[in-house]
């Protein structure tokens, strides 16, 4: 039979100190969702459960700060986080299912670092930073430092990730997150690919109902004339390596060029070209590959069209 | 027909609150005082000598009460072919073959002392691929079986196959696959076997086939030294069946087994990776299949030669052949017809029955094979169908009496609803397809008897209990069979206790299969309802001097129909029936069997006293550059006599529509090397809620004079079309034809990029 004890205490201070007490052979849980599956399959047998759930520095969830305690399903119905963290709130939608949003944190997600974990490229192309605290003192990583492999992370014993801290961008800027499932619910992607574009201008805003009728391509096309270009950008890839991943050449690529639809389709193919996949019974590689390929690219075409219209959420007919 | 009351009715499930609050109790809820539990140990190579079985370390374990391997049982197999033995010795043949037992007093116990038990093998070569299995000189799984194709020579010619193919005008010649897929029943299998001090056997289950179960234990007991016991079968709630619960299995065995070697009861409970691993799923086929037609389109032949993939073991599934001779002889009119099949050997898992029981396989080879011939013809493939489709009054090639038969009105139904003159080739990317069926809807006579009794008695209050040897696997029989009491009887629904659950106290029947629990058990209860009315009306007629003919029961009250006046209340009859002098207590007593026929020697008979139907119609859009492919909109019409519960009904076509797609689309239990792959539900992809496009069910009412109220059977038919409809509709919509089930994105994506290089 599995014993453990369990331990739900109010601050980080007393978390830390009972994590001290067990020697770091205790297991910090917060949803459960990962570790009660892990325990259940017995990959984990953790002498004590230290619970995260009553400890409300990790709850913050303002402005430019997310608790590791927050919840899926909390970011997803927060309105600050669809306006201007978009890519993140497609991640919070598609999570799992309600069940598990309900308990599941992002701090959770993190930190189990699954190559397939959805918050995790969204946390990537919003450049945020883990703030991790231990009983010595507080450290600051980027995330793109925070994933070392597949289940593997920075994170030393016995610490706690706290927050994030993400900037607000400018009005400029629309971010996305595509994940490519065989299911609409309770799936982990094929692919995930998250996209950050800032663009150059912000005089960009399509008002005119005819150019909301039109197709992105055909906008893509004023845009060429126009010379909008990208200002700044940022893609990554999850399931594509042993840990998310950013796609730095192919950012590289569209940084400070004029947008076009053949720059896209060239930036697309150089992120498959900085993908590693694998075949496994989840996906075949050359099928990841060719995702990749198309989900950049449409990624790319969503965050434009988010900066254009940032009144329309969701647009599946035309993109996706 | 006079005003019905019940029947006709959308009435909800009367097992629904109970399992909606929790009351409902599952075999995972079961407990009996005393009671250990079973853990089985499973083989760790698809195909292996067993060199040394050790259980001395896990016999040491405090709590392990019993610990069974092959060589400590007696000699024994089960299964359709007797095959299995429940534990094996000697070998192993599959990577859930069984090699000990265990019984503790927890299951942590038992899973701990699992780990104790010390094999070692001799890797032996397998055989996966069941063409690879058949051939000369391949490796044999049984060496005393001599050869690994099973001696079950599947075979129905009918017309002259050679004159038809210098006849026709088109024909059309290909190969299709599909994919092993299971039950995913939410109840996962247990048992829990009791005896008492005279070693008569009480196993609590979530058997679908209470009687025949019974029958193989009492078989069982006998081989044990246990002759002329009795065995009682109690049934759970339970969780769904869909055919995984239509055989015994060794889990069963090993709990009565430990059972007896402890003298406690044992509970052996499947954990979900166990259920997707270690029962029998719906095996996967090769397909040759040719179809040719005149010049005008009308169907001349059809030819088929399919191969099955039986596992290491012989189950139901290896009967398959014998339903999907159906579709095969009887989806079409179509003359001559020639099919052979063979189930083959190797070392994966074994084949069962699962919904459809082997429908799906053949209708999927049939409708994209009948859709490539009707494009061959050049003839529309909703026209095609139609022109060659089924009539009531027929005789197929088989010897079926086709009685009603609502097919064409099905397609009518799917051809209008989805627009298919319209709309079809309008938007790019976006295609139509459909496909029809025809399943038994009339009982299916596989067995000497395909009966089902039913005792009902009625109380001093009116209150009725009905007795059906019938199971409620969650398909709503209990409902259906009360709605047919209470309008014979003429008292609400809520008065009739419907008691399915107990071999002691139930009569006779075949078990839940083959769609055949409205007709018969319907049948049934309908007979023994009418004995029992007839003998209220007579004890009514005595008291309001009225001739038992102008009497009529309804809401508890017998009146005249000539004389509003005379009336008197159910209960007041009955009261004065019992306390009379003598007395007398209502019971009445029903044992319907249909008049169908087993096959004769050359596969012939009338199977079914009645047919069911239906067609199938989908718009889907498919996304060019992933593949996939997304339903716009799905129209089942089913030809299903009379519905005795509309919303019951619907939920039966909305459940096989919806197993339909995971079936066409997802579904696939990935084996490599005879291991699964993806025994949980985050890589076996089921569908969920979210995936499921709105299904629209037509229903289409033939009124079929042999069945209860009209009525056919519904339960399998929603799955069977579903697949080819898919498949016709992608070729549709961007021309390329997918023919090994599931329908990935990949498969899509990759057929798009050869045929654009082409
Ligand atoms: C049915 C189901 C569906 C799922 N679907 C998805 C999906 O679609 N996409 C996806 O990405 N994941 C999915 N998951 C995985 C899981 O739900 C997520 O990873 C979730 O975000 C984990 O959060 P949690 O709060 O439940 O973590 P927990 O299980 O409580 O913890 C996970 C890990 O993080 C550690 N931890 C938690 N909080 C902290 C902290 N503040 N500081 C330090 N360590 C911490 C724990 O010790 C543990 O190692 C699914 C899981 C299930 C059971």
């Amino acid at each position: 039979m599995l014993h453990y004890d369990y331990h739900k205490p109010d601050s980080l201070k007393e978390a830390l100190g009972l994590m001290a007490q067990y020697k770091d052979e205790a297991v910090f849980i917060a949803g459960g969702t990962d570790v009660m599956v892990q325990i259940e399959q017995r990959k984990l047998k953790p002498r004590a459960l230290i619970s995260l759930r009553n400890v409300v520095d990790l709850k913050r969830n303002e402005d430019t700060t997310i608790g590791a305690g927050v919840t899926l399903r909390e970011l997803q119905k927060n309105p600050m986080i669809q306006e201007h963290f978009s890519a993140l709130h497609d991640a919070a939608c598609n999570l799992g299912s309600i069940q598990i949003r309900n308990v599941a944190t992002i701090g959770g997600n993190i930190c189990t670092a699954a190559p397939s974990a959805d918050t995790a490229c969204p946390l990537l192309v919003l450049d945020a930073k883990a703030l991790l605290v231990s009983a010595t003192g507080e450290r600051e990583v980027d995330i793109d430092e925070f994933f070392v492999g597949p289940g593997k992370t920075v994170l030393r014993k016995g610490e706690i990730l706290k927050e994030f801290k993400i900037r607000r961008f400018t009005e400029n800027t629309g971010s996305v997150y595509i994940k490519h499932t065989r299911r609409a619910a309770m799936d982990l992607p094929i692919v995930g690919i998250a996209v950050r574009i800032t663009l150059n201008r912000n005089d960009v805003k399509c008002r005119d109902a005819l150019c909301a009728l039109e197709p992105i391509s055909k906008i893509m096309g004023y845009f060429e004339d126009e010379e909008l270009k990208c200002e700044d950008a940022r893609i990554a890839m999850g399931v594509v390596a042993p840990r998310p991943i950013r796609a730095r050449h192919a950012e590289a690529a569209l940084k400070g060029k004029v947008l076009s639809e053949k720059l896209i389709a060239e930036v697309s193919e150089i992120a498959v070209s900085e993908a590693s996949p694998r075949d496994s019974v989840r996906g075949e590689a050359w099928y990841r590959s060719e995702m990749v390929k198309v989900l950049v690219k449409r990624g790319i075409m969503k965050a434009i069209e988010r900066i254009v219209r940032p009144g329309e959420v969701v647009y599946p007919e035309r993109l996706w | 027909m006079a005003q019905l009351t019940f029947v006709g009715k959308p009435i909800p499930k009367k097992d629904a609150p109970g399992k909606v609050a929790g009351e409902a109790a599952y075999i995972q809820d079961l407990k009996v005082p005393g009671m250990l539990y079973g853990r089985i140990l499973y083989s760790a190579y698809p195909h292996a000598k067993i060199v040394r079985l050790d259980t001395t370390k896990a016999e040491k374990l405090p709590g392990v009460k019993a610990v069974l391997t092959g060589s400590t049982i007696p000699p024994f197999k089960f299964g359709v072919y007797k095959d299995n033995p429940p534990l094996k010795t000697g070998k192993v043949c599959s990577l859930r073959d069984e090699i000990a037992a265990v019984a503790a007093v927890s299951p942590e116990v038992a899973q701990d002392a699992l780990g104790l038990i010390e094999v070692e093998y001799e890797e032996l070569p397998a055989l996966f691929d069941p063409i690879e299995a058949m051939k000369e000189g391949a490796l044999l799984i049984h060496e005393e079986h001599k050869t690994n194709v099973l001696k079950m020579p599947w075979k129905l010619i009918v017309g002259d196959l050679d004159a038809a193919k210098k006849e026709a005008a088109h024909i059309v010649e290909d190969t299709f696959r599909t994919q092993w897929v299971t039950h995913c029943c939410l109840g996962a299998s247990g048992c829990i076997a009791s005896f008492d001090i005279n070693n008569n056997l009480t196993m609590y289950s979530n058997t679908q086939i209470p009687y025949l179960a019974q029958k193989d234990f009492m078989e069982a007991l006998g081989t044990f030294g246990l002759k002329n016991k009795k065995v009682r079968i109690i049934q759970s709630v339970i969780g769904g069946g869909f055919g995984s619960k239509l055989d015994t299995y060794a889990y069963e065995y090993l709990a009565i087994l430990l059972a007896l070697k402890t003298r406690k009861p044992v509970k052996i409970l499947f954990s979900r990776e166990e259920e997707f691993f270690a029962t029998s799923p719906r095996q996967c086929t090769i397909t040759k299949i040719s179809h040719g037609c005149t010049k005008e389109g009308k169907l001349l032949f059809r030819e088929m030669e399919m191969i099955l993939d039986n596992g290491a073991y012989t189950s139901w599934g290896a009967t398959t052949p014998s339903v999907m001779m159906l579709p095969i002889s009887s989806l079409y009119k179509v003359p001559n017809v020639k099919y052979t099949a063979k189930c083959v050997y190797t070392n994966n898992t074994y084949s069962q029955a699962m919904r459809g029981y082997g429908n799906p396989q053949a209708t999927f080879a049939i409708e994209c094979s009948l859709d490539q011939l009707a494009e061959k013809a050049g003839i529309d493939p909703y026209e095609f169908r139609f022109m060659n489709a089924n009539e009531p009054g027929e005789t197929t090639p088989q010897n079926f009496k086709i009685t009603s038969c609502g097919v064409k009105e099905c397609m009518e139904a799917v051809k209008t609803r989805l627009g298919w003159t319209g709309k079809r080739m309008q938007k790019e990317g976006r295609g139509f397809g459909m496909a029809a069926l025809v399943h038994v809807g009339g009982g299916a006579r596989v067995y000497k008897s395909d009966g089902c009794g039913t005792i009902i008695k009625i109380d001093d209050y009116g209150k009725v209990d009905v007795f059906t040897g019938s199971s409620e696997i969650g398909q709503g029989s209990e409902t259906i069979v009360a709605q047919i009491v209470a309008e014979v009887l003429g008292v609400p629904i809520d008065d009739i206790n419907v008691i399915n659950n107990d071999t002691d106290v139930c009569p006779w029947d075949v078990g839940v299969h083959a769609s055949r629990t409205t007709f018969v058990a319907g049948n049934s209860a309908l007979g023994a309802a009418q004995k029992l009315r007839e003998q209220i009306l007579d004890l009514a007629a005595a008291t309001l001097n009225e001739d038992p003919s102008a009497l009529d029961l309804k809401g508890s009250v017998i009146f005249s129909k000539n004389d509003k006046e005379k009336k008197i209340a159910l209960g007041k009859i009955l009261r004065s029936a019992h306390y009379a002098p003598g007395g007398k207590m209502l019971v009445a007593e029903y044992f319907y069997d249909p008049p169908n026929e087993n096959f004769d020697k050359e596969f012939k008979g009338n199977l079914s006293v009645a047919y069911a139907y239906g067609a199938h119609g989908v718009e889907v859009e498919v996304d060019k550059e992933t593949g996939q492919v997304k339903i716009i909109k799905y129209v089942a019409a089913h030809d299903v006599g009379k519905a005795i519960n509309p919303m019951l009904l619907e939920g039966q076509i909305y459940g096989g529509g919806v197993m339909g797609l995971g079936y066409a689309l997802s579904e696939n239990m990935v084996y490599q090397n005879g291991k699964i792959m993806n025994p949980n539900f985050l890589d076996y992809k089921l569908l969920t809620a979210k995936d499921i496009p709105p299904i629209e069910a037509v229903i289409i009412e033939t009124d079929e004079k042999n069945g209860p109220f009209g009525a056919k059977g519904i339960g399998e038919p929603g799955l069977v079309p579903t697949a080819p409809a898919i498949a016709n509709a992608i070729y549709d919509a961007v021309g390329v034809r997918i023919k090994d089930l599931p329908i990935t994105p990949e498969k899509v994506l990759k057929a798009l990029k050869e045929k654009e290089k082409r």
